[in-house]
Formats: C-alpha cells, structure tokens, sequence
C-alpha cells in the first residue's frame, strides 16, 4: 500500500519538478542571451510573470475543440515524459517504460502542436509546422542512432539500469565519445536552438507554429518550453554523465548539459530546413554510425 | 467569430465573486500584467529608431520585462511610433482588434498626439486618441530611448494601480470610436473582427456600445468569407 502512495507521489511530484527547474533554465536562457549581448537581462521571476500574465488575459481566442485538445496534447506529451526520466531519489515508473518508451512519448508534443496549429489557418502557422515536422525527422534520426547504439553498449534499455551501471563503472561519455558528440548535436535540433529554429523564426513567419497563440494557449506553450529544456537536459545527463547521485550533482549536470546549446545558439544564424536536413543526416549520423562500430 | 460562445466568460463586471481570495488574486495578476509586457511595434514613422536603442544593451527594456514579439496575437503592448497615415490607420485598427485584452496602446512622437509637422497634411491622422484607446503618449519629436523608459514605466505604474484600463473603453464606447472611424474611411468600413458581439461576449457593454453608427456599419457589413486557394503552376 504505501508503494502505492508513494508511487502516486512520484507521478506528481516529478512534473513538478520539471516545471520549475524548467523555470530556472528558461531565466537562464535569457540570461545568458542578454549577458553575451552585455545586457542586464530579465529579473529573476521573469519566467512566472510572464506564465501568469498569460494565463491572465481577460479575453482568449480559440480556434476550435482541436486547438484546444492540441495544446493539452503538447503539454501533457511532456509531463508524461517527466515520470519517465529517473531523478535522484525518484524513479516514476522509468524501469518500466525505458528508453524506447521514453523516445516515442517525445514526439507527442510536436505532433500535438501540429494539430492544434491545424486548426488555426493561419498560412504561417501551417508553413512553421510543417518545417517543425520536417525538422523532427531531421534530428529523430540521429537520435535514435545514438539511442540505439547506448542501449547495445548497456546490453539494457532501462534508463534506471543504464544510471546504475555508470556510477558504478565509468560515465557514459568517456566509454562512447563519438555517440556523446552526435547525441549532443541531435539535442541542440531537439531543443530547437538556433542554428536549428527556422520553424519560430520571429522575423519571416512570425514564430510560426504560435502565430496564432494568444494568453493560455500561449501560456501553455510557455510551460511545454520549461518541460523540454529540462526533459532535454536530464536525458542527455542519463545517457552519458552518469545521472546524479545525489540532487546537487545532478542540478548541476543538467544546467550545464542544457547551458551548451543554449550558448552555441546565441553565436548563429540559422540554417533553412533543407539544409538542416542535409546536416543532421550527415555530420551527426555519420560520428553516431562510427561511434556504434566501436560500441559493437 | 460567431463561435466565441465556446470560451468561458471571465465574469468581472457587476457579479460578485464568490472566492474570498479573489482581491488577492488580482492584484497578483495585475502585478505580473506589469511586469511581464510583450510589445507589437507598428513602426510607422521616424520614432522607430529610437526602439532599437531602448531594447538592446544601451538601455535594455528586457530589466523591466518588456520585449518584442511578432504578431498582435501574443503582444500585450502596440507602440505606434509616428505619423499615422489614413491608409496605415486601417491597419492599425485591424492589428489592435486582434490583440487580446487587457491591451495597451502607446503613442510616440508628437505626430500622434496631434499631427505634429503633418498638421497640414490631408492624408495624415492627427489624434490617434480618436480612432483607439490611447493609455499613454510620449511627446517628443522624437521622444529619447530615457523618455520612452519613462514613458513604459508609467504604463507599468498605471497597469499595477489598476488605471491600465483604456482597453475596456474601446468596447464601452465603441459607437464613439467607429464614428471617428468611418469618418475617415467612409461608411462601408468594416474590420474582421466582430467588437460589439465581443463586448456583449465579455460583459463589457454599455448603452455607447451600439449608436448610429454601428447601425451604419450593420446595413453595410458583409460576411467574412475564407480566401480562395489558388495555386499558380
């Protein structure tokens, strides 16, 4: 019975978590994009302001039933997401589902936001959704490369058994360093960094998918953000540093892990969606594939 | 906009609230309403070169939590920065109606306060107060990037007070402001948006909601149809 309990817990406990370390990335995103642009920057609360100013617009737009169950989609792809990624003192149900698992329900939010931007028939949201879909079967492929090739070297696709073996042995990153540097490029695609964000691109299609968001919807697109930077992070921290032994190591290992891309973003332009393509397939698939022939 | 009886009315107007906590709840959002602005510019004059010294590292707007966004959807704040012609008030117009309230109108530079050096011009606007709800005007031919910090933090200031609230004026008065309106633009002006049923949606009308010339604007409205999908080969 207290498993129960205590596993029920969990499932609520670990979004929770997500969200506001989430919170503490996106303020660091921006800290770090106003400190490279010696600005000041945003104040520390700046992420919930603008989350509860957004949930707090007197009127709202909505574009149908599936616009509204698009979002929930979106969202809810990533708090299912959270209780499969094990933290310290916490693992949900992660030895249940595993990495497979783990990379299936990641694509839910992409494809809800695909239909909920349907809906909308705004030109540019459709044009920003379909460059988002192309971009994720640009990035899926490398990723699942690096997924695969992980999981062969573990001989295990629990994420649990993976953090397990390399706080006993050695980080992931020093035993397979070929698959850490594609899997480190396919999350910069994941995270949508630049170079890799023209589905947003504020300035030709008015940030695309969310053109048409207004208050909660684009609330809720401000919460999915908070969970994808820290689903992003935490992932690759399982795969190849070892996870966390305890809470401190692992904020650490995740802020830094989620710090890289966001760093190398602010130094780029942005490549167009075939050209994205051409390179995830290439340069990221090409490391993984050589890093699998040592794995093997 | 016929189908906004799906959304929840956000009922403030004249019903008590049950929930004790409410005052407070308020004041919170009110609080992040001030602190959090994203901000349409219609950089329609020569005020607009004053912005890009406001946003970025010389005088960061991002400390007061104000930055920009791209589509009227999401933005919180419209700055019109300069003369606004009879032409570009269409489109401003038709950019504030798809904004999402509560709303908040800046005027920069004397040209929207009254015309300023195009007094004389016949294709001009004048008083930008006429045709929109303005919350706060920054006089100055043109205003520095100090006098438009000035000017937001007053915004601030009046959003946080529970002042920031010309929004609502438009849909109370909106007789008053269509007049105005088609004044200008002649009396088969119409937007895509629908304000008045808007304003009955949200609880927000008043007996200046409807008048003459929301009866004009009905005998010639016509319906809004989708654009036609034509593909050139």
């Amino acid at each position: 019975m207290t498993s129960v309990t205590e596993l029920l817990a969990e499932l609520l406990l670990m979004p929770f978590i997500a969200f506001v370390v989430g919170l503490a990335m996106v303020l660091m995103y921006r800290k770090i994009a106003a400190r490279l642009q010696r600005r000041i920057g945003p104040p520390l609360l700046q992420p919930i302001y603008d989350i509860v100013k957004l949930y707090g617009k007197e009127t709202q737009i909505s574009h149908g039933l599936i616009h509204d169950i698009g979002l929930v989609m979106a969202v809810g792809g990533y708090v299912a997401a959270e209780i499969f990624l094990p933290v310290p003192g916490m693992d949900g149900i992660a030895d249940k589902g595993g990495i497979i698992t783990l990379s299936y329900v990641l694509m839910v939010p992409s494809l809800g936001l695909a239909l909920g931007v349907g809906q909308c028939a705004n030109p540019n949201g459709s044009i920003g959704i379909s460059r988002a879909l192309t971009a994720m079967l640009a990035y899926d492929i490398p990723f699942i490369i690096v997924v695969f090739g992980v999981a062969t070297h573990y001989q295990s696709t629990s994420l649990v058994g993976m953090i397990e073996y390399q706080q006993i042995h050695q980080w992931g990153i020093f035993e397979m360093p070929l698959l850490a540097v594609a899997g480190l490029f396919a999350l910069q695609g994941m995270m949508g960094k630049q170079p890799f964000e023209i589905y947003v691109a504020p300035a030709e299609i008015a940030t695309g998918p969310m053109v048409e968001m207004s208050g909660k919807y684009m609330g809720g697109l401000f919460v999915m953000q908070t969970f994808q930077l820290y689903t992003a992070g935490v992932l690759y921290t399982s795969l190849f540093l070892g996870g966390g032994a305890n809470w401190f190591e692992f904020l650490v290992k995740i802020f830094i892990v989620v710090a890289i891309p966001m760093s190398v973003a602010l130094v780029f332009p942005r490549y167009r969606t075939e050209d994205m393509v051409r390179i995830m397939w290439k340069w990221p698939v090409m490391v993984a594939l050589i890093g699998i022939a040592f794995v093997l | 906009m016929s189908k906004i009886g799906n959304i929840p009315v956000n009922a403030q107007n004249g019903k008590k609230r049950t929930n004790p906590l409410a005052g407070v709840f308020d004041e919170l959002v009110q609080f992040c309403q001030s602190r959090s602005m994203f901000m349409l510019h219609y950089c329609t004059g020569c005020g607009a070169i004053e912005l890009p010294p406001a946003m970025t590292s010389r005088f960061d707007m991002e400390r007061l939590g104000i930055q920009p966004m791209v589509t009227p959807r999401q933005a919180d704040i419209l700055l019109i920065t300069g003369y606004v012609s009879v032409k570009t008030l269409k489109r401003v117009i038709l950019t504030y109606e798809q904004m999402q309230s509560p709303k908040y109108v800046i005027g920069i530079c004397s040209c929207t306060v009254n015309g300023g050096m195009y007094w004389q011009s016949y294709a001009t606007a004048k008083v930008l107060n006429e045709y929109l709800p303005v919350d706060v005007y920054i006089a100055g031919c043109m205003p520095r990037p100090e006098a438009v910090i000035e000017g937001l933090r007053r915004l601030m200031g009046n959003i946080e007070n529970g002042k920031g609230i010309a929004w609502k004026d438009y849909f109370q008065r909106y007789d008053h402001y269509l007049g105005n309106q088609q004044h200008l633009f002649g009396n088969d002006w119409q937007t895509p948006t629908d304000i008045i049923g808007e304003a009955r949606h949200y609880g927000l009308e008043t007996e200046q909601t409807c008048g003459e010339h929301s009866r004009i604007l009905e005998q010639h409205q016509q319906p809004l149809e989708p654009y036609k999908m034509r593909i050139k080969l």
